[in-house]
């Protein structure tokens, strides 16, 4: 009988690779935008505060480091709630829009965009303008409609929970377009724009948010590894082996819907992360959620640290919208990946 | 060890049990038999704390199931479902090592049991392979080697735990080759004698006459008869219950009824 290991690489080497490769990205991010800085200076000006000159210093400050900070940040809470969902639904095409967080963002954020011109002139929450409040408030109201509608005295149904994603969606979707519809040019301009995601908005206020987020996500989400992992079995399954699984369903969709909504909120949709990095990380070391939600963490991180330097130069002195750079950078490597592990088996 | 007091199961008004009272004793094996849709699994899933009995109640321990928590039942109790619906691509050692979700045990412990338990069911073989692209059969023996593994302490030293162990399977053999029915039948025995409580759902009456202590013969939800093998597998019963003809024979070494059609 041949013995085939279905694994590309352990677990331990790929969070050496992405250990690795994290800092190495994250400089190569500061270095890049229409103005070059070289290693040197960034080198001085983080580690030393001094060196350079004063006006790279400011761009590294105020510009680069607080936007390199959020997409590390961003990158991890997408792809680890991604994680998160698709052992939920124990389906690996699972993304966070389909508990329609991302759809009711939009929704939210194009109502400020709308009828918030008011709104928007003064001041800031948190750091975050009202747009950012409104793609919150939308992606929260939305979840918990989803999880409303799919919970009865009996539990909460993921199968329902899947079909209300999609129709809350669409609905969201028509709202989103009658929105457009109504908006002037200029409006409309700033939603697609939003849609698309972007972290130009990137501001220390910004970071303390997300990782505050992140933090406590990061310290909660771990626990559930091995629960994860037996879920996947079935629910029932997962009963049998001990697992509260009606409280463990609650516990995940509360993480994701917390994580995706800040994330939506700072730095807009950012399709493709949530989806695509879990299940490349699936796909190297296996499902076993110990090891998948803190690589998937770190990957996520490092694409749209990639993806991010990578959209502040293709077109200068413009940006691409960051989430056109993640589905132009992560679909042909997730395709590569695909085709390898197709023929391996 | 396992008592089920006249339980009753209904489900958006309709009864899938009546009236059901078995007691299996520590140790004993229950065969529940019976046409599609008699309600075996129903059972099965009362049993399990998947559905709560609409009457009556199960007892297990001398504790109410109802008051038992998950996480404590499940250090003693393991269930094996029909069928799997596992889509990740975890590797069977994998599989088997789920079965350890509720113990703390270590991995040093752990890793032994998975790899004694796969053995048992001869699926050392597929250790490494991935689960998805296994057989149906091979599936089968793999998670029938995670619920032993979850149960490990109860079937392999007897008396070394507080609470003896409790296995319902749901079908085990529907997948399996003769060999490995054999096989199933020979752990049965194994783990039985070692006190742990088994509940298995069956169609192969002579597979399960080689190992039940107890036979429950099931129709619409109701139980038709209760007794050992002997006194079950007589061609008038077999004929109430399954609407079948069939000649009940003595096997000619072993001495066991065997039911011939």
């Amino acid at each position: 009988m041949k013995v085939l290991n279905t694994r590309l690489i352990t677990p331990r080497l790929c969070g050496l690779l992405l250990l690795i490769a994290l800092p190495m990205v994250s400089l190569l991010g500061l270095m890049t935008g229409p103005v070059f800085i070289s290693l040197a200076d960034i080198l001085s000006i983080t580690l030393s505060g001094n060196g350079g000159n004063s006006q790279e210093k400011l761009i590294i400050e105020i510009i680069r480091l607080p936007r390199v900070i959020l997409s590390l940040l961003v990158g991890s809470l997408l792809a680890t709630c991604g994680a998160l969902l698709q052992g939920l639904f124990r389906n690996p095409l699972a993304d966070p829009a389909l508990i329609g967080v991302s759809a009711g963002a939009s929704v939210g954020a194009s109502l400020v965009i709308v009828f918030g011109s008011m709104l928007t002139a003064n001041g800031l929450l948190l750091g975050l303008s009202a747009i950012s409040v409104g793609a919150f408030a939308g992606a929260i109201i939305t979840s918990v409609i989803i999880f409303r509608l799919a919970t009865s005295p009996q539990g909460t149904s993921v199968a329902t929970m899947l079909l209300a994603g999609i129709a809350i969606s669409a609905l969201a979707g028509a709202a989103t377009n009658t929105l457009s519809y109504l908006a002037d040019n200029d409006m409309l301009r700033r939603i697609s724009l939003w849609q698309m995601g972007n972290l130009q908005g990137a501001s220390w206020d910004r970071v303390g948010l997300c990782a505050v987020t992140a933090g406590f996500l990061g310290l909660l989400i771990p626990r559930e590894a091995r629960a994860l992992n037996a879920i996947l079995l079935g629910e029932s399954e997962a009963r049998h082996l001990g697992v509260n699984v009606e409280w463990l369903k609650r516990r995940l969709i509360i993480y994701s819907a917390l994580g995706v909504a800040i994330s939506v909120a700072v730095a807009g949709v950012i399709a493709f992360v949530g989806l695509m990095v879990p299940h490349v990380i699936r796909l190297l070391v296996g499902p076993d959620h110990r090891a998948l939600l803190p690589l998937s963490a770190l990957a996520g991180a490092i694409l749209l640290v990639a993806a991010d330097a990578l959209a502040r130069v293709v077109i200068p002195p413009a940006e691409l919208p960051v989430g056109v750079v993640t589905a132009l950078l992560g679909a042909p490597f997730f395709l590569w990946l695909l085709v390898v592990q197709r023929r391996r088996t | 060890m396992l008592k089920i007091n006249s339980v009753g199961l209904t489900i958006s008004a309709v009864p899938l049990l009546n009236n059901i009272t078995i007691d299996c004793p520590r140790g004993s094996v229950t065969a529940l038999m019976g046409p599609n849709g008699a309600g075996k699994t129903s059972l099965l899933k009362v049993i399990s704390g998947e559905h709560k009995a609409s009457q009556g109640e199960v007892e297990i321990n001398r504790q109410s199931r109802e008051d038992w928590k998950p996480a404590e039942i499940a250090q003693f109790m393991a269930v094996l479902p029909q069928s799997s619906t596992l889509e990740f691509s975890f590797t069977s050692e994998e599989v088997v090592a789920l079965g350890r979700t509720p113990h703390a045990t270590g991995t040093v412990r752990d890793a032994e049991i998975i790899t004694a338990a796969l053995a048992k069911v001869d699926a050392s073989y597929l250790a490494q392979r991935s689960f998805v692209q296994l057989s149906g059969g091979e599936k089968q023996r793999v998670q029938l080697a995670r619920v032993l593994a979850q149960i490990w302490d109860h079937c392999e030293c007897e008396g070394d735990a507080s609470t003896d162990g409790i296995l319902l399977l749901d079908e085990p053999s529907a997948a399996f080759d003769l060999a490995h029915q054999l096989m199933l039948i020979e752990i049965v025995q194994q783990i039985s004698a070692r006190g742990v409580t088994v509940v298995m759902v069956m169609h192969d009456l002579n597979l399960a006459a080689k190992c039940a202590d107890q036979m429950v013969f099931m129709n619409c939800g109701h139980c038709t008869a209760v007794g050992t093998v002997s006194e079950l597998l007589t061609p008038e019963l077999i004929k109430k219950v399954f609407s079948v003809d069939a000649e009940v024979i003595t096997h000619p070494v072993q001495g066991t009824p065997m039911v011939v059609v």
